[in-house]
């Protein structure tokens, strides 16, 4: 009997099983490239250059990451406003306790 | 009523972050097993830097082409101009000039002087100088330099004459090459016991996986002879010759040793016409690729020539050797962490003299265990030094 994987998880662990998965292809991927390559030198080095390129290249995000969270804090807050402010705003009445004149807008 | 789990659907991650951290994962699987590999090659034991024990690692592991190809570009980026300031003396080699200059003397042959090629001549170019100090009227080596190319008068060949009456030549195996498995490898050095006659030691030639070439050791086949490919070839009567190899893949019954290194340079007193590149030039940098060189040659007596100067090219190279008197020549290795040939003022081995003051390594390289195989020259029993 095929037990199937549960399709409702934690987020955490459809996370785990979507590592799994990356990890076993990474493996695959590994195998690959010393099988089909000249000498495990070439491995090597092609794959000191690609983790060069990686880790560049998720030290520039993150950089630019942090760098416009910073700016989000240092920015004024933008106030959020209901419907009641807005109309109290135009008319200068409290819509919910007041009662407009005839010369005010309903 | 659904519950809050089910309702709490993960966020999904971007595609190019999954793909990248798929190939971060197999960079890092890659990296393992290579890694293991560079350790063991690292914790050999080495007398080059880790740069170069690094290089050499990876040419050894498939990584050839591409350390040529970067070689290729970084020679010539750094590549030397023509011309420039004159120089207004040599390197001083030797220990004193050599009685006679040139000819034949009652009972000794002299090599003849090195004719300049630049005029006026600095002083002692192409003079010939004993090299080893108390050394009798047949010095078993001489040593030379002069000024090899016009076009770039500030470089500098060293050439050493080799009498073969004297001296017997052996191969000696390095560490780390010829590879493993090789029986009666040695110590990589010169041994204790015949230092006493040693004369003087060189170079060997390139690498077999790179050179396409054969060798012979100990009248064994190391790695298939090639015809068509230079030889340094001793016979079991302790003769010795360079030929263009004619003999098959397997070991002649006479020869005792026999290391080759790609077409010869000189044959029949002419140079090579085909000195361009090509397969049969091995997995190295470019013919015309200005960069440490060395070589040696045979005189039409039957002596041996060793000829090494830095920004040269093959053709050049050949050009300092047909000029020193080779009929016969191959080139040796290349770079500047490879090329030396080294004599001793003294017997025993002592004060040990590069042959060129800007020789990369220290005259005292063979003396202590190597990865590269080398030659070693030392007097014949009986003869005094």
């Amino acid at each position: 009997m095929v037990r199937r994987l549960p399709r409702e998880i934690t987020p955490g662990a459809a996370a785990r099983r979507t590592l799994l998965a990356d990890c076993l292809i990474a493996l695959v991927l590994a195998l690959a490239a010393i099988a089909l390559a000249a000498g495990i030198g070439v491995v090597g080095f092609a794959a000191l250059l690609v983790l060069l390129v990686l880790v560049l290249w998720i030290a520039v995000e993150a950089g630019v990451r942090r760098v416009l969270r910073r700016r989000r804090r240092s920015a004024p807050p933008v106030r959020r406003r209901g419907r009641r402010a807005q109309v109290e705003d135009e008319t200068g009445l409290d819509p919910l306790r007041e009662e407009p004149t005839a010369d005010q807008p309903r | 009523m659904p519950s809050a789990r089910s309702e709490r659907r993960p966020l999904p991650i971007p595609f190019w972050r999954r793909a990248r951290r798929i190939f971060l994962l197999a960079t890092i699987a890659c990296l393992v097993p290579a890694g293991i590999s560079w350790m063991g090659a690292m914790s050999q034991a080495h007398n080059v830097g880790l740069g170069v024990s690094s290089v050499e690692w990876l040419r050894q592991n498939g990584g050839g082409p591409i350390v040529t190809q970067i070689e290729n570009w970084y020679y010539t980026l750094t590549a030397p101009s023509k011309g420039g300031p004159a120089l207004s003396a040599l390197p001083q080699v030797g220990v004193a000039s050599s009685e006679g200059g040139g000819g034949k003397t009652a009972k000794a042959y002299r090599p003849p002087k090195v004719v300049p090629l630049i005029h006026p001549a600095l002083p002692g170019e192409g003079v010939w100088k004993k090299a080893a100090a108390g050394a009798g009227p047949r010095p078993p080596v001489l040593v030379t330099t002069f000024r090899s190319d016009p076009e770039y008068p500030q470089f500098v060949a060293g050439v050493a004459w080799i009498d073969s009456a004297r001296t017997e030549l052996a191969y000696v195996p390095g560490l780390a090459e010829p590879p493993p498995p090789l029986a009666h490898r040695g110590s990589g050095e010169v041994p204790e016991g015949k230092r006493g006659r040693l004369v003087a030691t060189f170079n060997g030639g390139f690498p077999l996986e790179t050179s396409n070439a054969g060798l012979i050791y100990r009248g064994k086949v190391v790695e298939a002879m090639v015809d068509g490919v230079a030889t340094v070839v001793e016979y079991r009567d302790g003769r010795i010759d360079i030929v263009k190899w004619e003999s098959g893949a397997s070991a002649p019954a006479n020869v005792w040793f026999a290391k080759q290194n790609l077409p010869p340079i000189i044959n029949n007193g002419k140079l090579n016409p085909n000195l361009s590149d090509g397969p049969e030039w091995g997995e190295t940098v470019n013919n015309a690729v200005r960069v440490w060189r060395s070589g040696i040659g045979i005189d039409s007596r039957g002596n041996l020539l060793y000829a090494a100067a830095n920004y040269q090219t093959v053709e050049s190279l050949a050009k300092i050797l047909q000029r020193a008197g080779a009929v016969r020549a191959l080139e040796l290795d290349i770079n500047e962490d490879w090329t030396s040939f080294i004599s001793y003022r003294h017997p025993g081995a002592v004060q040990p003299s590069n042959l060129l003051p800007e020789m990369f390594r220290p005259a005292e390289r063979y003396l202590t265990p190597d990865e590269r195989d080398f030659f070693a020259l030392y007097l014949r029993p009986g003869q005094k030094w």
